[in-house]
């Protein structure tokens, strides 16, 4: 471990997370503008030009806000659970490949934090262990609404967790390793969102499931439960659940890229670039779903992902398993 | 050396988290507590050269597992304690287990290394894919092939009866 490499990781590390900080305030701009436009409406444009520095005032604001524990709160656990998901979130980020390999002072540097030979598990594992920041923000808060919230979540998250596993294994079958980075480099000539499609639609299904973005927003369901698990946060912890959420968006989109979507390949342009712009691409569609579906009912959420998803991901590891084996007999 | 540290960090995490799940009141403190220990035990999976595990470890465990425990914790709303057995029993069957555990502790270390004369011995050298999910894979799909299979169908047992269980108030 010389020091150069840990220079480099040192850099790796501060630009995901620089990116992640300062990106996180533009998606949503992007959000509050596409959705504005989508319902006929403006979006923010008071702040800045075109509104862009609305999230900067709403960050600042937030940040101002004065700090309240419930009295009756589980002081501990209510403190200790906004940043579970932010770190799980920042964990998973560290195996996603955003760029080729580049030669840095006669130094071959991969662009992704680390690649571990495990990485599909890495992220299934941070993934799950994301759900406990929200479960306890709504334990701790010692109140209905957002211990409803909370309870939805972590049988929602778990129900989700398995299809999305499944459907990731399908195509571990197909590339015979676990690392991200040579999964991308296996998609050089094609990427696998055409032999795998049924998989990608389960994954990307039980993704937005597991972001707890609408149309599956079952656990702050604002029309029935006040705002579920943060509902009783406010300034930087219910600005770190947002930040989560967005961080999350990009790790769902990232895997999504770098599994069906070729990663970073792509025609004329450098890597990075295409990386961005398919992140792009999978966040506005996140807002896209958004606007476009209303919320499941509790009972059609869980009845989707164990009658639906499920059996049609088993379904599709089965096909994948068999195809496989008879083109390798063959 | 980095080993060593790390080591030490974990076992002394894995302990303490340890004595917090049995020392806490609060059940869900408790709980959490024993994610802590989970965590701790995948961090030294990770030193033994078992990523697999170790990621196994945090996905079913930590992840899945002690979510439906805190789930469970948080419906049922345990209050406090409740005792099962009177304080001289418990005392009692504590001190047996205890003792037990401590017996079995003293059997493998004076197995272990024979009396031999206390030098370390040589690290074991590592079959080639030692730990990665490949070699489990072979290794379990035919050396221990019947046990895998005996596990997946007590698992099926497992599911039916939960099946039966839930289903028994709409017969």
């Amino acid at each position: 471990m010389d020091l150069a490499f840990l220079i480099e990781s040192a850099v790796k590390v501060l630009i995901v997370l620089g990116f992640v900080l300062l990106g996180v305030p533009l998606i949503v701009w992007m959000e509050r503008k596409v959705i504005g436009h989508m319902q006929d409406r403006i979006g923010p444009q008071r702040v800045g030009p075109f509104g862009l520095l609305q999230t900067i005032a709403d960050g600042i604001k937030l940040f101002f806000k004065e700090d309240l524990i419930p009295a009756s709160a589980d002081r501990a656990v209510f403190i200790i659970a906004p940043a579970l998901p932010v770190i799980t979130a920042f964990l998973a980020l560290a195996v996603i490949p955003f760029g080729d390999t580049v030669r840095v002072a006669g130094r071959d540097v991969p662009l992704q934090v680390t690649d571990v030979n495990i990485a599909i598990l890495w992220i299934l594992g941070t993934t799950s262990m994301g759900v406990y920041g929200i479960v306890l923000g709504g334990w701790a808060s010692n109140s209905k609404y957002p211990l409803l919230g909370g309870l939805r979540s972590s049988a929602q998250m778990i129900s989700y967790e398995l299809a999305q596993g499944i459907s990731l294994v399908s195509v571990i079958l197909m590339t015979g390793t676990l690392s991200l980075a040579a999964i991308v480099r296996q998609q050089e000539t094609m990427w696998f969102i055409l032999p795998q499609f049924f998989a990608f639609v389960i994954y990307i299904l039980c993704g937005i499931a597991e972001t707890n973005r609408a149309p599956f927003d079952l656990a702050e369901a604002e029309t029935e439960l006040v705002a579920g698990f943060h509902t009783e946060f406010s300034s930087m912890k219910f600005a770190l659940y947002f930040l989560a959420e967005y961080a999350n968006m990009m790790v769902v989109s990232g895997i999504a890229i770098s599994v069906w979507f070729g990663g970073w390949h792509g025609p004329f342009l450098p890597p990075v670039v295409w990386f961005l712009i398919k992140l792009s691409l999978f966040l506005f569609f996140y807002v896209w779903l958004r606007a476009t579906f209303p919320r499941l009912r509790y009972d059609q959420l869980m009845a989707f992902g164990w009658k639906v998803l499920l059996p049609a991901s088993l379904l599709n590891l089965a096909v994948t398993a068999v195809v496989l084996t008879l083109a390798s007999t063959r | 050396m980095t080993e060593a540290v790390l080591f030490t960090l974990f076992s002394v995490a894995a302990v303490l988290f340890a004595f917090n799940v049995v020392f806490r009141k609060n059940a869900v403190h408790c709980a959490l507590h024993l994610v802590g220990v989970l965590l701790s035990l995948s961090g030294m999976f990770v030193l033994l050269n078992a990523q697999f595990i170790a990621a196994i470890q945090i996905l079913v465990y930590a992840g899945a597992i002690m979510v439906l425990f805190l789930f469970v914790v948080m419906l049922l709303n345990v209050k406090g304690e409740v005792p099962l057995l009177t304080p001289g029993a418990a005392k009692g069957f504590g001190f047996f287990f205890a003792l037990l555990g401590f017996v079995e502790l003293l059997w493998i270390v004076l197995s272990s290394n024979g009396g031999g004369e206390g030098a370390p011995r040589p690290a074991a050298v590592l079959p080639a894919g030692f730990g990665s999910p490949a070699e489990i894979g072979r290794i379990l799909y035919s050396t221990w092939l019947f046990p895998f299979e005996v596990t997946s169908i007590l698992l099926l047992i497992a599911v039916i009866g939960a099946v039966v269980l839930a289903k028994r108030k709409f017969l």
